[in-house]
């Protein structure tokens, strides 16, 4: 759920500037403008270089191959592939890199069972998912197989891969820290199996997992492409339990923030990502955190709830009790009370909830108190959309993810509030669960998990 | 803070007003204690969009009404405080006036404007009032009751059943009790916990939880075989359940409000859990209970006919669906009396009555808005 729609632009009450921290890579495609502009041209004309950000020699090699070809026709042809491709992600940092950026425009959530049969099996695991995803998300050519074996590459993203935002998300669950790696001393101290609320209806095939994937770009073949080209690596390693893909939608009407399949805008009220304050006190385990175990600083709980929303039942509700269940407008986004998306509602000004029932989504989940600003949570969700049910009903709804440094203080009290929330009816939370989102891999000779495995 | 907003509030109205250039839409339309849409005009019928601003100081209720029916052509509901919000509809010729319903005081309505020509427009719907509803409710309450009555004679069949150990005797006392109970969907907000401990799905801790009672739990029992002395006290339960309800039922109420919402609210659950088979512990008979559900949709609307039939012109189809809904599901009931369990239907049957089932919802569900209470 794209929230404040721009991840760079702190919402009112936000940071000063001293507090800002480099601005995260933008969730959308490139703005128009000289940059933009040079990054085609380079395409085009075979320039090979560094157009984008953190290229390495696969990527350079790939334009000098595309540069090969006659000019005229491989500038069209480059322009138009390239369209719409969003630049590459930097793949390492001392976070991972996926975590801040607003939801990209595609998803897959992977939970996999990891099947090395030991801890250095388990190394060498995160070793090869840690080198797809550095290549994936930078970009190249494939080295071609030759005559020695079927081909390097899916080719589904043609003969190049270009790296179209491509962030790869690595998370552990709890199951990882059982006897099998001799990891139980250095489990997270709230990485348990999800916890199931009322009015859950968790399927175990769809729930937990050692190891989540989430790969997110500008484009599902982007997606699936990495998706497949990490299990072909990985395939004694791990095998895939559940998967779910998703996509976040345009912000209609231009300017505000993308709707879920409800039709309610969704995610308007988050956390700012640019303020390293609010980022170390809510998203950031941070060195030294109580009853941590020292290698989780810099990663984040990941909580990821699968939930169906009952769309045809819903449309079949009038928008009077739509809004009051959600506590917006469903048109504007605004606050009932408010004029504004991003206005902050006056429930002090409003205590018996006469114009925002107290039941309302929006209270129940921020009451917007002193006593509860430390429970806000990072949400990235996205609309998932996958077939039809048993009755015919479309079977579509949220693959909602959130991030935060305490399960306990942040998801789970925010959940304890919407504890038989008028919304309950609609929807029906059917898996995900919950995983420590691995800290960020630093340099070429790092790898996810190095610090968990040292 | 207060100062922001009604900055705030300016410039949104002068956009407004800017954006409309010339054209003969008036301004923002105030709404306040004072006066309840001021002085407005409109030169000619046609689709429009109101944006009325409310410039009290509580909550409000805004409906743009024809005066002299009180009949209801569009509302805001929620509408905050120092808020504006959209009142979109095609305007016909004739009389138009706001009402202003603010917390605590009584209804006010403002000047009457009378759009000239001759066109239709978006129909207005006379509101439904509490004092309407009330007699509804009561007499809901009193089915509920003899159901009640019913029921508990049942559940006394069934549990000397289990209790001479007649398994088969007692599955078809249990579908008769069973069928009674969905009956009375309407009531089933107003049971209360009651509901939870007679005829909910198992829970997370699963099927041979100590904590599931009632109808479900006791069909789980008697179609995977357990013995008579397992299911003693699950039959017992039930019936100790059943008859604290009938008691503390008359201190019960069923919601005005329920009368209307329930009507698709019913055959919603019915879709969701039982035409999936979500809600079937072996019996294999969702159908029949999709059945009773249809016939505690028709008793609400029985109730409600006199108020629906001058306000919802599809209401003959919506029985029509319903009937065409109840005969698919009749043809799946064996001669010997058993049902097709639903994964047993062929699949043309299984689309036909899925097909039902959502047409007569799509067509049920106006009626909670139509037939919710409102303050005139």
């Amino acid at each position: 759920m794209a929230e404040s729609a721009d991840p760079g632009q702190p919402a009112a009450g936000a940071p000063q500037p001293a507090d800002e921290l480099p601005a995260p890579v933008p969730p959308g495609p490139a703005p128009p403008g000289p940059a933009r502009r040079s990054f085609l041209r380079g395409l085009a004309g075979g320039v090979a270089g560094g157009v984008i950000a953190g290229g390495a020699a696969g990527a350079a090699a790939g334009y000098a191959y595309r540069g090969s070809r006659p000019a005229p026709a491989a500038a069209a042809e480059d322009a138009d592939l390239v369209s719409g491709r969003l630049p590459a992600v930097p793949f390492h940092g001392r976070y991972q890199s996926g975590i801040l950026p607003g939801p990209q425009q595609q998803t897959a959530v992977v939970a996999f069972r990891v099947t090395a049969a030991s801890r250095a099996g388990l190394t060498d695991l995160l070793r090869a998912v840690t080198d797809r995803a550095r290549f994936l998300t930078t970009g190249g050519i494939p080295s071609p197989a030759g005559i020695g074996g079927p081909p390097a590459d899916s080719g589904v993203l043609g003969p190049d891969v270009v790296p179209d935002g491509l962030t790869v998300t690595a998370a552990v669950g709890s199951t990882l820290f059982d006897g099998r790696y001799g990891l139980a001393t250095r489990r997270p101290a709230q990485l348990t199996p999800m916890r199931a609320f009322p009015n859950d209806n968790l399927d175990p095939a769809q729930t937990g997992g050692d190891l989540l994937l989430q790969f997110s770009a500008g484009h599902a073949d982007t997606v699936l492409h990495a998706l497949r080209d990490v299990a072909r690596h990985t395939r004694g390693g791990m095998q895939a339990v559940w998967r779910i893909h998703g996509f976040s939608s345009p912000a209609r009407p231009a300017g505000t923030v993308p709707r879920n399949l409800m039709g309610f805008m969704d995610g308007i009220s988050n956390p700012a990502t640019a303020s390293r304050t609010q980022m170390d006190s809510l998203v950031w385990i941070q060195p030294g955190a109580a009853g941590e175990p020292a290698w989780t600083a810099g990663g984040s709980y990941l909580v990821v709830r699968l939930i169906r929303m009952f769309v045809e039942f819903w449309d079949r509700v009038s928008i009077n009790e739509q809004e009051k269940m959600f506590g917006r407008r469903r048109d504007t986004g605004y606050p009932l009370d408010s004029i504004s998306i991003h206005a902050t509602p006056d429930f002090a000004n409003d205590a018996a909830g006469d114009v925002i029932p107290l039941s309302a989504h929006i209270r129940l989940a921020n009451p917007r108190t002193p006593q509860t600003a430390a429970s806000r949570i990072l949400r990235r969700g996205y609309n998932y959309d996958r077939g039809i049910d048993e009755v015919g009903d479309l079977d579509m709804g949220l693959i909602f993810t959130c991030f935060q440094q305490d399960i306990k203080r942040q998801f789970e009290a925010v959940q304890t509030r919407l504890i038989d929330e008028p919304l309950v009816d609609y929807i029906s939370p059917f898996g995900g669960g919950y995983f420590l989102a691995l800290p960020g891999v630093t340099g070429p000779a790092d790898y996810y998990g190095r610090a968990l495995l040292a | 803070m207060r100062a922001l907003r009604l900055l705030v509030i300016a410039a949104i109205a002068a956009a407004a007003l800017a954006a409309c250039g010339g054209a003969a839409a008036p301004g923002a339309i105030s709404v306040s204690t004072a006066s309840c849409g001021g002085d407005w005009h409109l030169a000619r019928p046609g689709w429009h969009t109101f944006q009325v601003r409310n410039d009290s100081t509580g909550g409000a209720e805004i409906d743009l009404v024809n005066p002299a029916s009180n009949a209801i052509y569009a509302e805001i509901a929620n509408f905050g405080p120092g808020t504006t919000a959209p009142m979109r509809l095609n305007v016909g010729s004739g009389a138009y006036a706001f009402r202003c319903l603010f917390d605590d005081q009584d209804p006010m309505t403002g000047r009457t404007v009378t759009v000239p020509g001759h066109a239709k427009g978006t129909p207005a719907v006379e509101p439904v009032t509490y004092n309407q509803l009330t007699p509804l409710a009561i007499r809901y309450q009193a089915y509920t009751a003899a159901g009640l009555d019913t029921l508990a004679t049942q559940a006394a069949a069934l549990q000397a059943a289990v209790a001479q150990g007649h398994l088969a005797a007692a599955k078809r006392a249990w579908l008769t009790a069973h069928l009674t109970y969905e009956r009375l969907g309407a009531a089933y907000d107003a049971f209360g916990d009651f509901d939870g401990e007679i005829n909910s799905p198992a829970g997370r801790s699963g099927v041979h939880s100590s904590q599931w009672t009632g109808f479900y739990r006791l069909e789980y029992g008697l179609w995977h075989g357990q013995p008579a002395r397992e299911l003693i006290p699950v039959a017992a339960t039930l019936t100790k359940d059943v008859l604290a309800l009938r008691k503390a039922w008359p201190g019960m109420q069923v919601a005005q409000l329920d009368v209307g919402l329930r009507t698709h609210e019913i055959l919603e659950n019915a879709l969701q859990f039982q035409l999936t088979g979500a809600d079937d512990y072996g019996s294999g008979t969702t159908l029949a209970t999709t059945e009773a559900n249809i016939t505690g949709t028709r008793e609400l609307l029985t109730l409600l006919h006199p108020l629906l039939v001058p306000r919802y012109a599809a209401l003959p189809d919506t029985e029509r669906w319903l009937d065409r809904l109840q005969s698919l599901l009749e043809k799946q009931q064996r001669t010997d009396g058993s049902w097709v369990p639903v994964a047993s239907l062929p699949p043309d049957a299984r689309e036909q009555i899925n097909a039902a089932c959502s047409q007569a919802l799509q067509l049920l569900a106006p009626i909670a808005d139509i037939t919710e209470p409102r303050n005139i």
